[in-house]
């Protein structure tokens, strides 16, 4: 064999043995601890020794989403950063870019997404859908539709939306928090 | 699932295909490179490899794994028991004292039911001496030569470059960690080469309806959600034209133009993040980079034709003067036709449809008068209409090799000369496997002394090499000049099957030249190109 | 999981003479790049016939390739992992396993023909995955060649054989040679694990997997892939609820295909194939025998030269593309600083067992050699103390007051994340 060792010798930065945690998991560890997030939004961990599953609530705190709290789910992976979280909302919302199965059309959480961004970018990405929704590319095609030709309707199905009310036939569930 | 929608998709998908049948499963993952007609062309080629050396034989595995037609091993030796420790197509040690094509013919075959093979154990030095024998060699479609003695490599490169419709030969030797293979060719042209280059959009000579669109389309009566859609194909046609009327007629051309071209077209959103204006934005150097004919087409269409009908390539020289008319044509485009192809881009399904539609309909008038130039100006060549499309379709991308024949390049001292300079390692490799040809071939010992005296004498005595290469390379082939190592094999087979079944299906652009591997630094590199 | 072992100890054959002509040149004396360590002669002979114990993972594309080269070279302990078994779409080029052997596992089959080809030569397979086995199992070899396609279990056997190097054992350093194929290109690398750039050092060379907006899959479909992502993505859990999909079951991929067509042809696009569909929703690379043999051949070429000095290995990169001529490019790809696994700093530590996780956050924050603000800590998958988010705080502000001997054993690691570290740093931790 090649004597490797000897070289090893001479590469002082590198010669101690690492503790037995997967990259994905240090990364996590990294992004979690580091998130620097608003009053608006909420880490919740259902089993806190578990860092690949929790839930994000966003309670928006100015534009057309303010006074309700809508939870997201998040699944990571062990190919965490090389692939991106899995983030689904939890309850039936009406949004032009969140579908009825809880869908989400974020760019950063497919095919944008790239190892250099980190959970907080997907979050503030999340909170910004909730400030600016965009009716241009959307996934609910009507409440995208209704935020276009008229935004008074549009603002008026979000708060009744929110309430738990029905629009156009489909259900909503309740997300006040009043 | 609603009733009437799941009925809907029942008519819709009545005419489905059923999943495909177990050749196609088999061959899914190589079908995706070279599809149904690259396959055909495989099925059809019958192989001709001179030796069961554990070199010749990786080659085949990887040949008749994709099934080719028929292979043929020529081999007149019986297996020794160095050919037993080194070739996995042999039955080891029980295969020692047998006839090495034959020992190795059944453990190919089993890789693949529809491969033909056949064990022959003549002298091919012996067939080359007679008609029947050359006739024999000649009627393969491809040959594939490893280590062959000195004297019958050139024989056979002889005969073969004899008729331009003789095959190709691919010559490859190896010692050690060092090798080298050529394919020798008169001329190997390539409709389909597979190039990642985008095909031109036209956007600098839009056709009618293309213009037509930009003309009709007004950023300022489009809603939104519209305006956010709009094609980039159609927002680069209108900038370019508003910065011709504002530049007398010229598109941007210094690189500060560039850079104001794309701001304004930024400059043409309405709000933050419209996704199409950003793509017309990083698509807008198709505007000064695009050519109505590519520089590497414009150079096949001013090669010299060769005799027409002593090649082989009848039809492609055909097609490729029909191009030339093409466009010179006045009434044409001047451009090279049109590619159907559309690239996927920011806009919704109607204007994408709409426009792929319009570029589909572009290509086939053009296709359309391809077609009828070809009638007019070669009425005598039969083309199927398969092939003419395939040209068409492709002819941003159409290649054209031209090569020498084996051994050419060690005889041109300008070549070598510039070599020498250029790529000195993977020349003196060259030099060094020639000079150990020519030291086994009289049965001399093999020292870097008189590997070194066979190179000096080739390259001139007054040529100055340079010494650590050549140590390097002569004292690496006298350390193992009959080592025909398995990896080295295995690296080998991949290489010419590669270019096999390149020049085979005539797809992919093969090497022109020598390419030179060294498997200590792990390199390849080519050397003698025409 | 079932465990296969296929023992030929007693039929270990003699080598007949001259068996080893070929590859004997190149041991029997040094070229003019090999190391002077160089043992010529019997002494390499020996190490790599009788002793040299090599690993596999992957018994595919690459994988058959691999056992083939290294059986013929003279490697005769060899083990391989994998866990798939074989499908009729390997049969083009996985050239071990005929059509007889469809549905048996990959590594059974082929250790089983390598050792009827070769005589001497001793393969033993495990079928199943690389995570199955522990530190120990890794340990008992000089070499691991990997022929993955998957990019999660690179990482896992790249972070394993990092995270064995131990620097009071040169035995621990376990040279990786990773291969990867697509079409006619591919690349072969040497990893000295903590030594050279590793596999997550150039993670981000990889190709991104292709991913639509998920807004061009619901509304504004262009492509038939578009089509087929709406038929997987969307339909498929929408109609099926909680049933996983399947890809390698013909009915599921025939009902997305069914699916796809029907929305196809409801916006006029054209295109959508059951193939297409296949390659879609499987993310099919193109493979052929000829690239994987180049590649194998490459990988094998380098373990054999690095378990017998016989000549220098790769410095540590090579990348071949094969569609236009042949082009290579050989290069030395640098160590990240920043890398999460090989990167960072490891710093030893030795406290009191007195000392509070309090007291010792503290410590770490005024050492001048680290400059740290704000660290988290864990140990392994023991979260010590965490500074964000709230919940988690909460959750480790109890063990602030616990000593570090009551969760880290003498010995042990702890990892520490900051925003001021570039990535992370491990912390050996021994007691006074």
């Amino acid at each position: 064999m090649i004597k490797i060792w000897s070289m090893k010798k001479n590469e002082d930065a590198a010669a101690k043995k690492r503790p037995k945690t997967s990259a994905a998991q240090i990364r996590v560890q990294k992004d979690l601890t580091e998130l620097d997030l608003p009053s608006t939004m909420k880490t919740t961990f259902s089993d806190p020794a578990d860092l690949l599953n929790f839930s994000l609530t966003i309670s928006p705190d100015e534009g057309m989403y303010k006074g309700g709290a809508f939870v997201f789910s998040f699944v990571i992976n062990n190919n965490y950063p090389h692939e991106p979280p899995k983030v689904k909302c939890m309850q039936r919302i009406y949004h032009p870019n969140v579908d009825l199965e809880g869908n989400v059309c974020l760019n950063i959480l497919r095919e944008d997404w790239k190892p250099v961004l980190n959970l907080n970018s997907v979050m503030v990405g999340l909170q910004y859908l909730f400030l600016e929704p965009n009716a241009d590319d959307p996934l609910n095609k009507e409440a995208a539709e209704e935020l276009r030709k008229n935004r008074d309707q549009f603002l008026y199905n979000v708060k009744a939306s929110m309430r738990g009310g029905s629009i156009k036939g489909v259900q909503y569930d309740r997300v006040s928090l009043q | 699932m609603l009733q009437n929608e799941s009925q809907d998709i029942e008519a819709a998908t009545a005419t489905l295909q059923a999943q495909p049948d177990s050749k196609t499963r088999r061959y899914d993952r190589q079908l995706r490179l070279w599809a149904a007609s690259g396959q055909a062309a495989l099925e059809a080629a019958r192989i001709l490899v001179t030796s069961g050396s554990a070199t010749s034989t990786s080659v085949l595995k990887n040949l008749v794994l994709p099934g080719i037609g028929h292979f043929t091993i020529l081999d007149a030796s019986t297996t020794a028991p160095a050919d037993a420790g080194n070739n996995f197509f042999l039955n080891a040690d029980a295969s020692i004292g047998k006839p090495r094509a034959a020992e190795a013919v059944p453990l190919l075959r089993e890789l693949n039911d529809s491969v033909d093979g056949v064990a022959d154990v003549r002298d091919l030095a012996a067939l080359l001496d007679t008609p029947e024998g050359r006739q024999f060699v000649a009627g393969f479609s491809l040959v594939i030569a490893h280590n062959l003695p000195k004297t019958t490599v050139e024989k056979l490169a002889d005969l073969l470059w004899q008729d331009p419709l003789y095959p190709p030969l691919m010559v490859v030797r190896s010692a050690g960690f060092l090798a080298d293979f050529y394919i020798q060719f008169h001329e190997h042209c390539v409709i389909e080469s597979h190039s990642e280059t985008a095909p031109a959009l036209r956007l600098t000579k839009p056709f009618p309806a293309l213009q037509a669109w930009a003309d009709s389309t007004d950023y300022d009566t489009l809603d939104p959600t519209e305006h956010a859609h709009i094609p980039f194909v159609i927002i680069l046609i209108k900038e370019a034209d508003k910065w011709r009327a504002e530049h007398n007629g010229a598109l941007p051309k210094a690189y500060a133009e560039q850079k104001a071209f794309k701001a304004a077209v930024l400059a043409r959103q309405k709000k933050l993040d419209e996704e199409n204006f950003e793509e017309a934005e990083a698509q807008a150097v198709r505007l000064w980079t695009e050519k109505g004919v590519p520089s590497d087409v414009q150079a096949l269409l001013d090669l010299p034709a060769l005799a027409p009908d002593a090649s082989p390539n009848v039809a492609f020289h055909a097609l490729l003067q029909t191009l030339r008319a093409f466009v010179s044509d006045p009434a044409g485009p001047g451009t090279l036709p049109l590619t159907a192809t559309l690239p996927d881009m920011k806009t919704d399904t109607e204007s994408y449809v709409r426009l792929q539609w319009q570029y589909k309909e572009q290509a086939r008038v053009e296709n359309v008068r391809f077609k009828e130039l070809l009638r007019a100006t070669h009425p005598d060549v039969s083309i199927d209409d398969a092939l003419a499309d395939a040209f068409v379709k492709n002819a941003h991308h159409i290649k054209l090799l031209r090569g020498r024949p084996f051994g050419a390049f060690a005889r041109d001292a300008a070549a070598l000369a510039s070599a020498l300079d250029m790529a000195p390692k993977e020349t003196l490799t060259h030099l060094g496997l020639n000079a150990l040809s020519a030291v086994l071939e009289r049965s001399a010992e093999v020292t870097p002394e008189a590997l070194t005296a066979e190179i000096q004498a080739a390259v001139g005595a007054g040529v100055v090499l340079p010494e650590d290469e050549l140590e390097n390379v002569v004292e690496e082939l006298a350390r193992a000049p009959t080592a025909d190592l398995p990896n080295t094999a295995a690296f080998l087979g991949g290489m010419l099957a590669q270019e096999a079944i390149k020049m085979v299906t005539k797809q992919y652009v093969p090497v022109n030249g020598y390419c030179v591997v060294d498997l200590i630094g792990s390199t390849t590199g080519v050397v003698g190109a025409v | 999981m079932a465990t296969t072992t296929i023992s030929n100890g007693a039929a270990i054959a003699q080598d007949w003479p001259g068996r080893y002509y070929h590859v004997d040149q190149v041991l029997d004396r040094p070229g003019p790049r090999t190391d002077e360590s160089f043992l010529a002669g019997e002494g390499v002979k020996d190490f790599l016939r009788n002793k040299c114990k090599i690993l596999v993972i992957g018994a595919g594309g690459l994988g058959c390739e691999i056992l083939a080269n290294l059986a013929l070279s003279g490697f005769k302990d060899i083990h391989v992992i994998d866990m798939d078994t074989i499908d009729i779409s390997n049969l083009n080029r996985q050239f071990l396993f005929r059509p007889k052997d469809v549905g048996k596992p990959k590594a059974t089959v082929a250790a089983a023909f390598i050792m009827s080809r070769v005589p001497g030569v001793k393969v033993t397979p495990y079928y199943g995955k690389i995570q199955d086995k522990d530190d120990d199992y890794y340990l008992q070899f000089n070499l691991v060649i990997c022929g993955l396609d998957s990019v999660e279990a690179r990482r896992w056997i790249n972070a394993t054989l990092v995270n064995l190097v131990d620097p009071e054992n040169p035995e621990s350093l376990k040279p990786l040679i990773d291969g990867g194929t697509e079409g006619f290109k591919g690349q072969a690398r040497v990893i000295l694990p903590t030594i050279s750039s590793c596999y997550e050092c150039s993670l981000d060379m990889l190709n991104k997997p292709t991913a639509f907006p998920i807004c061009t899959i619901a509304n504004t479909p262009r492509l038939p892939e578009h089509c087929i992502e709406w038929a997987s993505v969307l339909e498929w859990p929408r109609v099926h609820g909680d049933k996983k999909l399947d890809t390698d079951d013909p009915e599921h991929i025939g009902w997305l295909y069914k699916i796809a067509s029907a929305r196809a042809q409801e916006f006029k696009i054209e295109g959508v194939t059951w193939s297409l569909t296949q390659g879609v929703v499987k993310n099919i690379i193109p493979a052929i025998a000829s690239t994987n043999a180049i590649i194998a051949a490459s990988c094998c070429n380098e373990a054999f030269k690095i378990a017998t000095s016989s000549a220098a290995y790769l410095n540590n990169y090579f990348m071949l593309i094969g569609t236009d001529g042949v082009y290579s490019f050989t290069f030395e790809h640098e160590k990240r600083a920043d890398c999460p696994v090989c990167g960072g700093e490891a710093v030893d530590m030795t406290i009191s067992k007195e000392l509070t996780v309090d007291k010792f956050i503290e410590t770490l924050i005024e050492r001048q050699d680290i400059q740290i603000k704000k660290p988290s800590l864990s140990s392994g998958s023991k979260h010590i103390y965490f500074q964000a988010p709230q919940q988690l705080e909460e959750a480790t502000r109890p063990n602030l007051e616990k000593t570090v001997s009551e969760l880290v054993d003498d010995g042990g690691e702890i990892t520490v994340t900051a925003s001021s570290l570039p990535f992370s740093l491990s912390l050996r931790i021994h007691y006074s």
